[in-house]
């Protein structure tokens, strides 16, 4: 059962940081509150003061701005998955909202609440990193854009200040041939294992002109390999695919995953070996001019 | 959980076994083991042990028994206590071993670890690396420390 909190509601970033800066650790931000309610309920963690951030007028906003789309961090999964904008332009993350935990998590739970929360076994973290999203931290005072790789510390911890409050996503938008692809794989409703590629492709269509990789869920936070990307950039199509196997095995390694109830490290390295080699046809057949890339068909 | 390590000690037998039973010193090891005192002189002891994993704040007061000790060879002891606002319980089987390698004493760490409780739904991955960490943070101090670099 929840216990007593006080709510405040805060009706601008300053107020609702000023909160955080006087009340210190006894404080929490609340938005959709589909994480934060569930461990209070618990009683696994106690809050004397919610700060309700949902009446800031302009955090749930979804829109192009200056070649960059704009993701605030108050809109909900369900306001992502079906925003036209995404759609058009980013289908991977829309696939990958339509399949964030179940509907009533989409219909409440926010993605800058889904972030700053930091549960390790969470999608859009990982899919940000390949699509080289900034995250956007306000407080009183001053405003800072944070790269995804920068942001997740450790489980349950994110680089946010004190009083900082993430009020959106920026992710640029892809260019000329490129495509990402995100699979999982889990038996729980939490995934077990979280991979996604962005992959981009010459004029021509024969090589590999970029990759970036980010594996999540396996560890306490999505991680960003370079060293498997750095295997398939340059190459052409027929040695990337030879390398895939390799790069797997490294993302696999460097993804620091854990044995635990959804499987052994062994098992979970496997699995990001064999949904990176997916995932590599899968954003490889999708980059292809004519193909039904993202980048390809909008960049 | 079962946690192994391994960890050498550029120092006598003599002095690792004594900053063993040192309580004061020896906690100074103990990643979030905040006071710890003697009830019996090798035989029972009590410690404070405060952990955080994000924004979890956990304190469980534990009590210490020594189950078994031979001087210089090895010690096992078993640590239990709970918390009750977080409504969780800690248990702990401690089996250290040593033994001396020229100039260095070589110490087997053997820990068992159940957390029952809420606590466990925070996730078995999330506790077993906190738990490593602390493994690798006592393993480091301890070495630190007999071998003077701290």
């Amino acid at each position: 059962m929840l216990k007593r909190f006080r709510l405040e509601e805060p009706e601008s970033v300053k107020d609702a940081s000023d909160f955080l800066a006087r009340h210190g650790e006894s404080a929490r931000v609340y938005a959709g509150g589909t994480e934060l309610l569930l461990v209070m309920k618990e009683g696994l963690i106690q809050y004397e003061r919610l700060i309700n951030i949902k009446n800031i007028a302009g955090l749930d906003e979804v829109k192009l701005d200056d070649g960059v789309i704009h993701l605030g961090a108050l809109a909900t999964h369900c306001k992502l998955a079906s925003s036209t904008l995404l759609q058009e332009r980013l289908p991977a993350f829309v696939r990958m909202e339509k399949n964030v935990a179940n509907i009533r998590v989409r219909e409440v739970g926010t993605l800058g609440g889904n972030l700053s929360f930091a549960e390790p076994h969470a999608d859009p973290g990982t899919v940000l990193m390949v699509l080289g999203a900034k995250l956007v931290a306000g407080k009183s005072s001053s405003r800072r854009e944070i790269p995804v790789e920068k942001f997740f510390v450790d489980a349950y911890e994110t680089c946010l200040e004190a009083d900082e409050i993430l009020t959106g996503i920026r992710v640029p938008l892809l260019p000329s041939h490129s495509a990402v692809a995100y699979l999982k794989f889990g038996y729980l409703e939490r995934p077990s294992v979280g991979v996604a590629l962005f992959l981009a492709v010459d004029g021509g269509g024969k090589s590999i002109a970029d990759a970036r990789i980010a594996v999540g869920c396996v560890g306490p936070a999505p991680k960003r390999i370079e060293e498997a990307e750095s295997l398939l950039k340059g190459k052409g199509f027929d040695e990337a695919s030879r390398l895939i196997s390799k790069a797997g095995e490294i993302a696999g390694d460097a993804s620091q995953a854990i044995s635990d109830l959804h499987g052994s490290q062994d098992y979970k390295e496997h699995i990001v070996q064999v949904l990176l080699k997916r995932a590599f046809h899968q954003a490889y057949g999708q980059c292809q001019p004519g193909g039904k890339g993202q980048g390809g068909l909008h960049g | 959980m079962r946690f192994e390590k391994e960890i050498e000690i550029l120092n006598s037998k003599e002095k690792v076994w004594a900053f063993l039973w040192d309580v004061d010193r020896f906690i100074t090891c103990v990643p979030g083991c905040k006071e710890a005192k003697t009830v019996e002189a090798g035989k029972s002891y009590t410690a404070m042990m405060v952990e955080k994993v994000g924004p979890f704040r956990v304190e469980f007061p534990m009590g210490i028994e020594v189950l078994e000790s031979q001087a210089m060879s090895h010690i096992k002891a078993q640590a239990s206590g709970s918390d009750s606002r977080v409504g969780s319980r800690l248990k702990v089987e401690i089996d250290v071993r040593m033994k001396e390698e020229g100039e260095k004493t070589h110490l087997s760490l053997g820990v068992t670890v159940d957390i029952l409780g809420k606590l466990a739904t925070l996730g078995h991955s999330i506790i077993k690396r906190k738990a490593d960490l602390v493994m690798e943070e006592f393993a480091q101090a301890i070495k630190n420390r007999l071998e003077g670099v701290s």
